[in-house]
């Protein structure tokens, strides 16, 4: 598949620090791409300069086959944004405000405007103030003003700060169906690892500026099981003499076992002796392999080369 | 670029504070008037109460005054020291004078219809005020908002978005302008008699009158000049600082104080090349210049630098800008 946005080689130097150092990244259409690290790792450095609110010290971003070098005009053309809260004009209606947004791109027709205001649900609401909206109807201006020119790429930068449970499911769901429905590849960068989990393809994850990791989701994960039987140091002992790698846990052991290899584990421990007290298949989640990855609550900020 | 021009105008008319700047125009202006008026009609009281007789008001000594007038205009002639534009200055005024004494011809009251139709440079300081408001917040508005990162992230450059703003904050003082204009003359129009004088000038060879509507526009054309320079400085210390408040008090500081500086500093010539000394265009007119031997193209051309070191700054940093917040 050939990937809609590629970052080659993208740096930011401010000052002396390298902000971000060297970012690699491909986007593919249809797929939802999450963008994780920890406060201060330079998700948000990365997707200004994906945009052209900051300026790049190095490197370039291909959107569409076009670079935003040499021709940011038209490379810009195929993005939607929103970064963090999306800020409106508060003093003018939902309407006027799309309306302001669409003369700044081509081919935006009223009708255009019209469809994607029902397509996010403000049909009864468009024409009054911003001023009188929820955070969850900005939003959803949010999202509206985005897909005005039929992007092909959307980028959203923390976009759920401040929705409520209800909100961010709503607005999960949207993405889904923008993503599946209409090819687009979203970008979404966030913190909040519960919601990149139930969201994302793919995650790309950043830490002090530079890009430690990329993954799947769909891909099948490692299979895990929690065994608990004493005595402890006999049972350790009999699965490493198995070939597994058990890691202590809790008050049992963690080891990285298939489903078919345990009954056979469990009768070798009954024929030794041991008592078994549980065994049960144990999921990692996103948020265990992201601390695993980043190292915990280190802050980046604190980090100097 | 038209799109981004309609953009800003409709984001400009959204807000109910432009609404209110119009309105306030229209009252500063009413009560400028009126209060020419009730001085009109103070002195008109005291000359009728001395002469008896109010229709001839201050009428018998025109021609006393125009005498006295061009003693001192051959006088200043007199002198060696004048410059050549100044000598051709003065001249032209003496034989205006001579003209009217000799073929019997009043000058225009200022307090008569004429005399207000052609003087509408009052106009110029309360556009200036709203203006540059409007000029210091327009860049500055878009960061305080938020709006900022909203409204560049889209395929246009951001040089365009700057030009679109300028072009803005310029219509909309020619807009003030022009309405502030028609308040002016039509209130000029129902609170002042007219009166008899007629204006008239020298082209060089002869004396020739002028019409008081032209004489009147080309004074509003030159009082714009004022409100240029100043929305223009207003702009850049908005879109660089980010501070409309900043930029308006700097602006206003700058309007009022200029003319004292460059008073203070007139004897010497780096008066000559402060942007204080050429912003008021109007008074080549008036004859009341800040600093003696300036001319015209000479305060066109450096405020045309002031403004394109103006604009340089505005828009190398407004294009370089990392939108960080």
């Amino acid at each position: 598949m050939k990937p809609v946005v590629e970052l080659k080689n993208l740096s930011k130097t401010i000052g002396k620090k390298k902000i971000i150092d060297n970012v690699n990244l491909v986007a593919y259409p249809g797929t939802i791409t999450g963008f994780l690290g920890p406060n201060g790792a330079g998700k948000t450095t990365t997707i200004r300069m994906m945009v052209g609110l900051m300026k790049r010290t190095s490197g370039d971003v291909i959107i569409d086959g076009v670079s935003l070098n040499d021709n940011f005009e038209e490379s810009l053309s195929k993005v939607g944004v929103i970064v963090e809260n999306p800020e409106m004009y508060k003093f003018m209606s939902g309407y006027k405000n799309l309306v302001h947004f669409a003369r700044m791109h081509k081919g935006v027709t009223k009708e255009r405007i019209t469809e994607v205001v029902n397509q996010v649900g403000m049909q009864n609401r468009i024409h009054e103030k911003v001023s009188t909206y929820s955070l969850g109807m900005r939003q959803r201006l949010g999202l509206a003003q985005a897909l005005l020119h039929r992007p092909k790429f959307l980028i959203l930068d923390e976009p759920t700060n401040g929705l409520d449970p209800a909100g961010i499911r709503e607005f999960r769901h949207y993405l889904r169906q923008i993503a599946e429905t209409e090819g687009v590849s979203v970008f979404v960068s966030s913190h909040m690892l519960s919601e990149i989990e139930l969201m994302c393809d793919r995650i790309a994850v950043i830490q002090n500026g530079k890009l430690i990791d990329i993954r799947e989701m769909s891909d099948t994960k490692d299979s895990f099981y929690y065994i608990e039987a004493t005595p402890e140091d006999t049972a350790k002992q009999l699965l490493v003499n198995e070939g597994f790698t058990a890691e202590p846990l809790k008050n049992g052991l963690l080891i990285n076992a298939e489903q078919h290899q345990i009954p056979g584990i469990v009768e070798t421990f009954i024929a030794k002796g041991l008592q078994v007290f549980a065994v049960q298949p144990h999921r990692k989640t996103l948020e265990d392999e992201f601390l695993e990855m980043t190292g915990g609550g280190q802050i980046a900020e604190s980090y100097t080369k | 670029m038209l799109n981004l021009i309609r953009n800003e105008w409709m984001k400009l008319w959204n807000k109910k504070s432009t609404w209110i700047m119009v309105g306030i125009l229209i009252l500063l202006t009413g009560g400028m008037m009126g209060i020419m008026k009730f001085i009109d009609v103070q002195n008109g009281k005291s000359t009728a109460f001395g002469n008896g007789a109010i229709e001839v008001s201050g009428k018998p000594d025109w021609k006393g005054s125009l005498q006295e007038e061009l003693g001192f205009v051959e006088a200043q002639l007199a002198h060696d020291s004048l410059s050549k534009s100044e000598r051709l200055d003065l001249e032209g005024q003496a034989k205006v004078l001579e003209y009217r004494l000799a073929n019997d011809v009043e000058p225009i009251s200022p307090f008569s219809k004429e005399g207000m139709i052609m003087n509408p440079s009052s106009l110029g300081g309360t556009v200036l005020l709203l203006t540059v408001i409007v000029a210091a917040g327009i860049v500055a508005s878009e960061f305080s908002q938020g709006t900022i990162k909203m409204l560049l992230t889209r395929p246009v450059k951001r040089w365009k978005i700057l030009t679109s703003k300028f072009l803005t904050v310029n219509l909309f003082g020619i807009l003030l302008m022009v309405i502030g204009f028609i308040v002016y003359i039509v209130l000029s129009m129902i609170l002042f008699k007219s009166g008899a004088g007629q204006e008239l000038t020298w082209n060089g060879k002869e004396v020739v009158e002028v019409s008081i509507w032209s004489k009147s526009l080309y004074m509003l054309l030159l009082s714009f000049g004022n409100v240029f320079v100043i929305t223009t400085f207003a702009f850049t210390i908005g879109s660089v600082f980010r501070s409309s408040s900043l930029a308006i008090g700097l602006s206003l500081f700058i309007y009022f104080s200029g003319s004292m500086v460059s008073a203070l500093l007139a004897r010497y010539e780096i008066a000559k090349y402060l942007l204080f000394t050429h912003m008021d265009l109007t008074q080549f007119e008036t004859g009341m210049k800040l600093v003696e031997d300036i001319t015209m193209p000479f305060s066109l051309a450096v405020l045309a630098v002031y403004m394109v070191i103006f604009l340089i700054i505005s828009y190398t940093t407004f294009v370089k800008r990392d939108i960080t917040a």
